[in-house]
């Protein structure tokens, strides 16, 4: 699954480092447009919804944070 | 009448001292504070900094800032403010083009900031440094004395298609003229809160920094990051009770992209300005559903015309598909089409959106030749010279006489609010090494930029090229490497079958 986040990561941003980077939102890193195609993407790789609720900078600052985030929503 | 957006915080601030004016996650200040804040760094400057030239201002997203650019219009110099996180070839570009007497920034980007003064050789000082001291009220007095309305008060960069950005230089008498103008369309009064969206050294944040100064409202400076977190923004949106925003189209559309609405409603909030780009009906309706009581305005207008010619207030809840006139000029705006011939287009006829009156910008900074090129005689007056500003985009008034936008003429799109020039994106790929041709476009349904490519270079490879030359937001996020990029019989670069695998309908 990291894997496959990463990709998805990376196609969006190849400049940015995301196996290291632990502040991809609190730090002004991704725009608001990357996010939107990474959350549609994410929902259509892992057949999950994510929902205002789950758009918290905890949840989006890194790889790691992305992946338990789509684990606790593909148990839902 | 007012000649100078000071006497607009003069008198605010004799009426309201202790009023909060500004005010962000970590500070904020009273119109008193705001006022005595501007007097000393304008006095600082007045000292310091001999040189008439106008004063770059990198600074970060806080009151501060604001201040310290009513401190330069204090000083007598005019600011142009400059994001210091954009990739150093621009900002090389904008200095090169504005050659400024100093650099006002903070603490936190001195370090930044001083790289760049000591290559193009200006002093660089830190507001921090700068807020200390006495008024020098006679040197203040002076400065104003000597000012006229038409003065300049500040210059935006924005996109040029050569690859130079251009900086749009704009009088106080236009400032106040949109600005009193915005108020009344808006109803903006002292009760009001403004949540402001924009970054600072944009165009669109003119409304957030002005319109407290000339009604007494406020302006909260909501975060950046807040606008990819919807239940967070619509949280800290209701505690503070915002009551009126002016934010990008795109600002809107990115919310109900990521579904706000379907937890955390607005409960304050009643007057919504969007402009920037065309606002997509299902986007309109979605938030008119869940502000059934509020007023939602259209806003078109380029930099050059103080980011205003029209307006269309919304009245009637949207369909999905129907397309939001701009409208009618607000108050103090003259805006007609002229078709290729130079003639007056007939209602229902298409042509170029112009704009004459006192929003003029006085042109773009040392830049005489592009001036000129946009700033023209009026051809329907033959008897005098009127200037008026060409805007480059086609309009028709429909049969209701409101107006509608159908496009532009050339290659400039609308991008997150930003204009953004595709020549300019081919201009700075075809630097990176490797790279053969490059042809970019849009996809407006997507709100995507893209990026085809042929010759040896590998994806990640240009766009950290691009991300050298280009503000962020310029850098296509849909880059494809083509084995060689389709051509038409006459060798041109066959731009439809590219639209075609970019999706665009």
């Amino acid at each position: 699954m990291r894997e496959r986040i990463l990709e998805i990561l990376q196609d969006q941003r190849p400049d940015v480092d995301f196996e290291n980077e632990t502040e991809l939102v609190s730090g002004k890193i991704l725009e608001s447009f990357d996010i939107v195609s990474i959350v549609s993407e994410l929902d259509d790789e892992f057949d999950i919804e994510i929902t205002p609720k789950d758009l918290k900078a905890e949840n989006f600052d890194s790889l790691e944070a992305l992946e338990n985030l789509i684990e606790r929503l593909s148990e839902e | 009448m007012e000649k100078n957006v000071l006497e607009w915080l003069e008198k605010i601030s004799r009426i309201h001292p202790d009023k909060i004016v500004y005010e962000d996650s970590s500070d904020k200040v009273t119109f008193y504070q705001a006022i005595s804040e501007a007097r000393r760094i304008g006095s600082r400057l007045i000292e310091n900094v001999k040189d008439k030239a106008p004063i770059a201002v990198m600074l970060g997203r806080n009151v501060h800032t604001i201040t310290s650019y009513l401190g330069v219009i204090y000083s007598g110099h005019v600011y142009a403010p400059i994001d210091a996180a954009l990739p150093e070839d621009r900002v090389n570009k904008i200095l090169d083009a504005l050659k400024p007497a100093a650099i006002l920034t903070d603490e936190e980007s001195y370090e930044t900031a001083s790289v760049y003064g000591k290559a193009i050789g200006c002093d660089v000082f830190k507001r921090e440094e700068l807020n200390q001291g006495i008024t020098l009220w006679p040197a203040i007095n002076s400065i104003r004395k000597n000012m006229v309305d038409t003065d300049p008060l500040y210059i935006i960069f924005t996109s040029g298609s050569s690859g130079r950005p251009k900086g749009v230089i704009t009088s106080h008498h236009s400032l106040m003229c949109y600005i009193s103008a915005y108020t009344g369309v808006m109803n903006i009064g002292i009760h009001d809160k403004l949540g402001c969206q924009s970054p600072l050294d944009y165009i669109a944040a003119i409304r957030d920094i002005y319109v407290p100064l000339k009604t007494g409202a406020s302006t909260y400076l909501l975060p950046k990051e807040y606008f990819m977190q919807p239940d967070e923004l619509f949280d800290l949106m209701n505690k503070q009770e915002i009551t009126a925003i002016g934010w990008s189209t795109s600002a809107l559309t990115v919310l109900t992209q990521l579904g706000a609405f379907s937890d955390t409603r607005l409960n304050t909030l009643n007057k919504i300005c969007f402009s920037g780009s065309v606002m997509p009906g299902k986007v309109l309706r979605k938030w008119q559903e869940n502000l059934t009581d509020a007023m939602f305005v259209n806003q078109y207008g380029p930099t050059e015309a103080t980011a205003s010619c029209t307006y269309y207030r919304v009245d009637h809840v949207v369909e999905e598909n129907e397309v939001i006139p701009i409208g009618i000029p607000y108050d103090n705006y003259k805006v007609f089409l002229l078709k290729e011939d130079n003639t007056e287009a007939a209602d229902g006829e298409e042509g170029e959106i112009c704009v004459a009156g006192p929003c003029l910008a006085l042109g773009y900074y040392r830049d005489v030749e592009r001036t000129e090129a946009s700033f023209v005689r009026n051809p329907l007056v033959d008897t005098y010279y009127e200037r008026m500003y060409r805007t480059g985009d086609i309009g028709r008034y429909n049969k209701d006489g409101l107006l509608e936008f159908h496009g532009r003429r050339d290659r400039q799109v609308k991008h997150m609010g930003h204009r953004v020039e595709l020549d300019e994106i081919e201009l700075a790929a075809g630097l990176a090494e490797g790279a053969g041709e490059c042809a970019a476009l849009y996809n407006a349904e997507k709100e995507a930029l893209w990026l085809f490519y042929d010759g040896d270079i590998e994806k990640k490879d240009l766009v950290m090229t691009l991300r050298k030359e280009l503000p962020g937001f310029m850098v296509p996020r849909k880059i494809k490497k083509l084995e060689k990029l389709p051509k038409l019989p006459n060798g041109k670069i066959d731009m439809s079958s590219l639209k075609e695998l970019a999706g665009v309908k």
